[in-house]
């Protein structure tokens, strides 16, 4: 699975694009959260499959004019201000945070949805949103 | 029987055995009398916000000298009713420029980090110290004295945090999702010093402790000390240039404020057997209740009964549901300090101290004396409440403003239970838009309030959702009355007086 984000240039804002390329690839998409402005819009979506599918996904937004990047890393965990409190743990809908053995925080990137509460709930200002690669 | 001496003669000797309050447990149940013969010293320790913690500031005089009467660091304001240059800057004060995200406990980790801090005071002069306002910037080396002194830390345990109402709440026991979706609690259990030695026997006025990465004193009991009922605190001493910024952190609790983590390590001396059975508590044997923050008041309800085992554990049980924990203290950060202690007396770098006043174990926490009355909801509410039907026209609904020269109107069912609330605004909207009925403009998630709930907690919902008035209902949704911001001030205004 991969995350990629999407932009909408206002052109194509009212067409029904995420569907039209569910429907021409087959390929199932999750959209975890979406963002649309009078000028532009901002979908992150997941693509669950092979490489092969995630390529047919990609191209078949691109045709349609969308600007597309893959997603690495959601969460960045600046080490040297986590005190590995746990503050951040019980607040991300996705149990996509956890302490490991030794007691560190975890972040899990494929379960991560990009919400940010734990970013804006962290007492130690460690954890930021990457915005892309 | 040991005693204090002979356990700093085996430090000395490199002879003494310590062990971190995590392994006494096991060690004391395997074999208790050789647990109390072998064990000279268990670690304890702690990292985790502490609001009433500061330090003590000595500039150095300045040439011509001032008296300063205010003072400001990072624009942080620290108190200076004290000598003429100096001051205590609380961990809690919030900086004039960047709020919450910046405050004195961050000023306190950027001068144990040797960073450079401005420095901005102001005077009224006098014939001795005639200068009247001045500007520079320091670091930690260029004062004469910088003394953590913490009123009150280390508290043996707190009771945790749940939020059942259906907005989130930001507080200082962090952020509390709607509907009891999660439950935050702080402190490190079976490792904190206090309980470790719940009777006081080995820590009181003079022990030495591992504070902030350096060496430090317990100066007495904090304030709200509470031993009666296990919620006993501390209140501590230590050289901030001597300390380290790996144990005292800067934190920003959204929505609420700033506060320092501090580490904190207290050895115990295992004197006697009771000592010792003392040191081996477990996790599940320290209880903690769960209160629901949603209610904000000082006495919160019970959510539950539970110990720091099942916290810890990631998820507690309420009401046949798994709701998820966050800790608010940091275990890792603990341990560390524990071992580091533990390094540090076996290096014969740390020596016990023998206290020389034990802490009080009688006293309580009273709430405040307030000199006015308590004021409800039903004392300021209007009784006669006028209502709508959701099926009554618009145009009924804005003759009814009119005529009685109201706002907004609840709009109810015909058993009298709340189902909307209408505005002015929503009646000049809905005729632009040419609707007719009553129900499709009105709000239907209405910001109500109970005859019991306190003046000033809905004062804070009025203000927090933007509005002017809210319904009173009763356990059945019945409007009972409605509450304005015309009521409240005037209510206030002669609490006032």
């Amino acid at each position: 699975m991969n995350k990629y984000l999407l932009k909408f240039p206002p052109e194509v804002l009212d067409s029904p694009i995420i569907a039209e390329t569910v429907l021409e690839t087959g390929i199932p998409v999750n959209i975890l959260r979406a963002k649309v402005d009078y000028d532009e819009g901002t979908i992150i979506i997941s693509v669950l499959g092979d490489e092969k599918e995630q390529k047919k996904v990609v191209n078949a937004l691109r045709k349609r004019g969308i600007e597309v990047r893959k997603l690495r890393g959601n969460i960045n965990n600046d080490v040297n201000r986590c005190v590995n409190c746990g503050a951040c743990i019980s607040l991300c809908p996705t149990n996509a945070i956890s302490f490991t053995k030794d007691l560190s925080i975890r972040i899990d990137d494929d379960r991560c949805i990009r919400c940010s509460l734990c970013v804006e709930a962290c007492p130690l200002r460690a954890l930021s949103l990457q915005e892309e690669v | 029987m040991k005693t204090i001496k002979e356990i700093n003669r085996r430090i000395k000797k490199g002879e003494a055995v310590i062990v971190r309050a995590d392994e006494m447990p096991c060690l004391f149940e395997e074999n208790p009398k050789r647990a109390v013969k072998e064990v000279d010293i268990v670690t304890t320790a702690t990292f985790g916000a502490m609001c009433s913690s500061g330090v003590f500031l000595n500039f150095g005089h300045s040439d011509p000298p001032i008296k300063m009467s205010k003072v400001w660091l990072n624009e942080v304001e620290a108190y200076t009713g004290l000598g003429a240059v100096d001051a205590y800057l609380g961990a809690a004060q919030l900086s004039e420029d960047r709020g919450i995200e910046y405050g004195g406990a961050h000023v306190i980790e950027d001068l144990v980090s040797g960073e450079e801090v401005s420095l901005r005071a102001e005077a009224y002069g006098t014939d001795c110290y005639p200068r009247k306002s001045v500007e520079t910037s320091l670091r930690i080396d260029d004062l004469n004295q910088a003394i953590l002194f913490n009123p009150r830390n280390c508290y043996q345990r707190y009771n945790a945090a749940i939020n059942s109402t259906d907005s989130i709440l930001h507080t200082y026991m962090g952020t509390l999702l709607p509907n009891g979706r999660n439950v935050n609690f702080s402190g490190t259990g079976e490792i904190n010093p206090l309980n470790n030695d719940p009777e006081y026997e080995t820590i009181g006025i003079g022990t030495r402790i591992f504070l902030g990465g350096s060496q430090g004193y317990v100066t007495g009991e904090g304030t709200q000390h509470s031993p009666k009922n296990r919620f006993g605190t501390l209140s501590l001493r230590g050289n901030l240039k001597e300390m380290d910024r790996r144990f005292l952190k800067g934190a920003t609790i959204p929505g609420y404020g700033v506060s320092l983590f501090v580490g904190i390590g207290v050895p115990i001396p295992i004197l006697n057997e009771r000592i010792a059975e003392n040191t081996a508590v477990r996790n599940r044997n320290i209880k903690i209740s769960i209160l629901d923050y949603g209610i904000p008041r000082l006495e919160r309800p019970v959510v539950k009964e539970t110990n720091y085992e099942e916290l810890f554990s990631g998820s507690v049980e309420i009401d046949g549901r798994k709701v998820r924990t966050s800790p608010l203290s940091s275990l890792k950060v603990s341990f560390e300090i524990m071992d580091l202690l533990k390094e540090w007396i076996e290096d014969k770098e740390f020596f016990l101290s023998e206290a020389v006043e034990p802490l009080p174990k009688d006293t309580e926490l009273k709430p405040m004396r307030l000199s006015e009355k308590t004021i409800f909801v039903e004392n300021v509410m209007t009784k006669n409440v006028i209502t709508v039907g959701p099926k009554d026209s618009i145009r009924r609904v804005a003759e009814l403003l009119v005529e009685k020269g109201l706002d907004q109107v609840p709009v109810v069912d015909s058993k009298n239970r709340l189902v909307g609330i209408v505005t002015s605004w929503d009646i000049t909207k809905a005729t632009a838009q040419h609707k007719k009925r009553l129900r499709d403009i009105m709000t239907k998630r209405v910001i109500s309030s109970r005859r019991n709930d306190l003046l000033d907690v809905v004062a804070r919902r009025l203000d927090r959702y933007g509005i002017n008035s809210t319904p009173v209902i009763d356990d059945e949704h019945r409007v009972i009355g409605i509450i304005t911001l015309g009521d409240i001030n005037r209510a206030l205004r002669k609490r006032a007086k």
